[in-house]
């Protein structure tokens, strides 16, 4: 009996002084990443998604904290819905989570922390986030996160000269298109005998987009008119 | 002589007030377009866009200028036939209606020559109802909507189509929309040569655009191998310029079967046209 209480005792221990470094090794993140105030970014926007046909497409993107983010093109640009800023947003709130270390791995030739996020609101919109993280510079160079309405995405960076700020020169971002459908009333081609085109997402289970970002501009200051212009 | 009688069909074109009818239609049919999609035209857009935008934000002006016209085609080509064969099906049947085609007849010009420049009237009116189409659909979308990126949805997803890489795309699909109305054109001119009154022809070019529609859209066996012949069939295949990459076979084969359908119903009319009773 005592050796048992000792032994969970050991457990509780062990668990809290994970949770401990996960929450210390998080914190570095999210310090970086809300040193930026402000910044905007050239992309150029390359999505290969089942379904949809699209050429590489060139935008600026403005964020401000805490969360105004805007997508200036010329053209129309496609996006995942997740995985961009919200995250940051979500990670910035420190009590809607709790977080725990869960592992290592290599990614390229960075070895990386594991870290769970779990959130502790009911109706949170994560459900889930993994994130692997180079405890050496304060980077996440992974991320899995798993939303409620979304599904899951899976979000690989890279980093070049705005890694001081915790901000990407690259990020491919992997999504789950299972639930892609075509209404069928405006899909169906009245004339289309062919029928063996028709089809919905089903064979196909991810799509990726991949967002080159260059010419960052880093806490300048944007005006918020920026964000309410119409596109 | 076939041009001066041509001028003159074109002539007792513009004086029926049925031929103003069609353009107003036109002009009132893409004006409630035109406002419902400035009213609520973003839940239209949600409405093809929805199961993607659970996952992915499209962002960038989609309800532009390019998307509306694209739009008011594929609503209206289905109806712009009535438009058309409601002033070309009455071409021939109208004089014998009237009582003037036999003086029609005793002009210096043959028979051939007279329904060759109904066909040719026909054509030109067809063709200012398409050169409308483009200008309501197109020009003044694009000022109220502005331009952009033109996403479309056909069967196998959605395209993206740039800015730069739509204008030519929509020149070669008005050629042939032209063409598909101009087979209506045909059509309702040739039925107009077998009928004594207006009505006939206008409600038979529309049954007969029905029924083949119905055929061509019946996923039954039965039909496939007449599908490919049905002049309703080809009638889309505008639709084809905006897929990436473009079906060139395909539209090629629509477009040589527009034209057969039209040279087989001119040769029909005339043939019908020259040996017609116009002394009972």
């Amino acid at each position: 009996m005592k050796n048992l209480f000792l032994f969970s005792t050991f457990l509780l221990f062990t668990f809290f002084l994970k949770a401990q470094d996960a929450d210390a090794i998080l914190a570095k993140v999210v310090a970086k990443i809300n040193a930026v105030n402000d910044y905007s970014v050239d992309a150029n926007i390359k999505a290969d998604i089942p379904l949809i046909k699209i050429l590489p497409v060139n935008a600026t993107i403005y964020f401000k904290q805490k969360d105004k983010f805007k997508v200036v093109s010329k053209g129309i640009a496609i996006l995942p819905k997740q995985g961009f800023t919200d995250m940051n947003a979500f990670l910035a709130k420190k009590s809607s989570y709790m977080v725990v270390e869960s592992g290592t791995k290599t990614i390229g030739d960075i070895k990386t922390t594991q870290l769970t996020v779990i959130p502790t609101g009911e109706n949170s919109e994560f459900v889930l986030a993994k994130l692997w993280i180079d405890t050496k510079r304060s980077l996440i160079l992974k991320s899995q996160i798993t939303t409620r309405s979304s599904g899951t995405v899976v979000v690989d960076y890279s980093f070049a000269d705005q890694a001081e700020f915790g901000l990407p020169s690259q990020l491919i971002f992997t999504v789950d298109v299972k639930k892609f459908k075509l209404p069928k009333s405006v899909a169906a081609d009245l004339h289309d005998t062919d029928n063996k085109k028709k089809k919905d997402a089903k064979d196909e289970k991810s799509g990726t987009i991949v967002i080159k970002l260059t010419n960052y501009k880093v806490n300048k200051g944007i005006n918020d008119s920026v964000f309410k212009e119409k596109n | 002589m076939l041009l001066k009688n041509t001028y003159n069909e074109f002539v007792k074109i513009l004086a029926k007030p049925r031929s103003y009818l069609g353009i107003g239609a036109l002009t009132l049919l893409i004006g409630v377009i035109l406002f419902a999609m400035k009213a609520d035209g973003g839940s239209f857009i949600s409405f093809v866009t929805a199961s993607f935008e659970q996952t992915l934000s499209f962002n960038g002006n989609i309800l532009n200028g390019n998307l509306i016209g694209f739009i008011i085609l594929q609503m209206l080509i289905i109806h712009i036939p009535l438009l058309v064969a409601l002033v070309t099906g009455d071409l021939i049947s109208g004089e014998a209606a009237m009582g003037t085609v036999r003086m029609l007849a005793s002009k210096p010009i043959s028979r051939t020559n007279i329904v060759l420049s109904k066909f040719i009237a026909g054509a030109v009116y067809t063709l200012i109802l398409t050169l409308w189409l483009g200008f309501l659909a197109l020009i003044v979308a694009k000022w109220i909507f502005g331009t952009g990126d033109l996403i479309v949805l056909n069967s196998d997803g959605l395209v993206i189509l740039q800015e730069q890489d739509i204008m030519w795309r929509y020149g070669l699909a008005f050629m042939v929309a032209f063409l598909s109305l101009l087979t209506i054109s045909s059509l309702s001119i040739c039925l107009s040569a077998f009928a004594d009154n207006s009505i006939g022809p206008i409600v038979s070019t529309m049954a007969i655009i029905i029924l083949f529609t119905i055929i061509g859209s019946l996923d039954v066996s039965v039909f496939d191998t007449i599908k490919p012949y049905l002049f309703t069939t080809h009638m889309a295949s505008w639709r084809s310029f905006f897929e990436d990459p473009i079906p060139m076979s395909k539209i090629i084969q629509s477009v040589v079967i527009l034209l057969v359908h039209n040279v087989i119903l001119v040769v029909i009319a005339i043939v019908k046209f020259n040996k017609k009773d116009i002394t009972s």
